[in-house]
């Protein structure tokens, strides 16, 4: 089913509808990795997976990530391919619906941001803008599954 | 040129257990088949991308005046929807929807149900209402209401076992539809009582 996790920062309760995020992923991943030509450079694991983020920043790091993409990615996203465009506005819309609630945890103190995390998603947009927008666009919403498998 | 097609009125959606459907009233000419295409825009687009509009995956050059817009309708934000009528190379202006949809307000109804007891197991068959809908399942035994018990039914397959009944007790079940996107119910759906096999006499 439309599987929704529930996301629990402090007494925050984020409910993100991953299975519809990642079913929209899945349709154009290989159409949006395709058109990245530089497969060796990565945005959002370089130098650092992900993965070492401590978990009291993972609110902060997943508030950071989730306006990164709303904010700079899918809108240089769009294509000549309908399906694909779809695919990206079902996307962008849910996201743009997770970071809401995300930003109401900011507003209540639920999703303090320490030192790392900071460090961590400025190095996220040093790699970004290191690249042309469209390629570095491209490239964040190819990597979008490392995203998804980090918050699961 | 276009202005000789006017664009389509009365657009609205029905929207029911999470499926969604645009309606709008035909754009007659006379000994002519007049065609629709039907474009959405999300909370994103409108923010974000200027405002832009994507065609929906299923309306385009329809014929119809009903489009599903289940699959393009995939966000709880609220969306806009248009269409506008086509002649050959002859366009009309766009209808707009007035106001906007959001999938959190679709119409939720409760499940149809049977409940049954096969010897004694008690067991309950669910109509399948598709992959966003799961369903909250309430059963107890007849007069030992304090003690309802619940199961959460996401892939409805054919039959549910609900419990091991006691012999020639009565048990009961009702259902409701839980959508957990939008994180709403139904109503609950009337109760179905069934008797499980044996007779209830005590030994002496």
């Amino acid at each position: 089913t439309a599987g929704v996790k529930i996301f629990h920062f402090g007494a925050c309760r984020v409910p993100v509808s991953m299975t519809e995020i990642r079913a929209g992923f899945t349709a154009i991943k290989a159409n949006i990795q395709s058109r990245d030509p530089i497969r060796t450079l990565s945005i959002l694991s370089h130098p650092h997976s992900l993965h070492k983020v401590k978990s009291s920043d993972r609110c902060c790091i997943t508030h950071h990530l989730f306006t990164f993409y709303v904010d700079k990615v899918f809108k240089h996203c769009r294509t000549e391919d309908s399906f694909v465009n779809r695919k990206i506005s079902s996307i962008a819309n849910s996201f743009l619906s997770a970071r809401r609630k995300l930003g109401q945890c900011r507003e209540q103190n639920n999703c303090v941001c320490g030192e790392e995390s900071t460090e961590r998603f400025k190095q996220i947009l040093a790699n970004y803008e290191g690249l042309n927008v469209t390629s570095a666009a491209m490239k964040s919403l190819g990597e979008l599954d490392i995203l998804l498998d980090w918050m699961e | 040129g276009d202005a000789l097609l006017p664009a389509p009125q009365s657009i609205s959606v029905l929207s029911t257990n999470m499926k969604h459907f645009l309606t709008w009233s035909p754009v007659i000419v006379q000994g002519a088949t007049v065609r629709y295409s039907v474009e959405f825009q999300g909370e994103y687009e409108r923010e974000y991308a200027n405002g832009s509009w994507i065609p929906t995956s299923e309306c385009s050059l329809t014929t119809a005046t009903v489009c599903n817009i289940t699959e393009d309708i995939s966000a709880t934000v609220a969306y806009r929807l248009r269409v506008r009528a086509e002649l050959g190379a002859t366009r009309s202006p766009w209808g707009t929807m007035k106001g906007f949809f959001n999938r959190a307000t679709t119409s939720l109804t409760p499940p149809l149900l049977r409940a049954l007891a096969d010897g004694h197991h008690l067991l309950v068959e669910l109509a399948d209402m598709g992959p966003t809908l799961q369903f909250q399942v309430l059963y107890w035994r007849k007069g030992q209401e304090s003690r309802v018990r619940q199961k959460v039914v996401r892939e409805v397959s054919s039959v549910v076992h609900l419990d091991t009944m006691e012999a020639g007790a009565e048990y009961c079940v009702k259902a409701q539809t839980h959508v957990e996107a939008i994180n709403r119910s139904s109503s609950f759906s009337p109760t179905q009582c069934v008797r499980a096999q044996g007779d209830t006499s005590v030994w002496l």
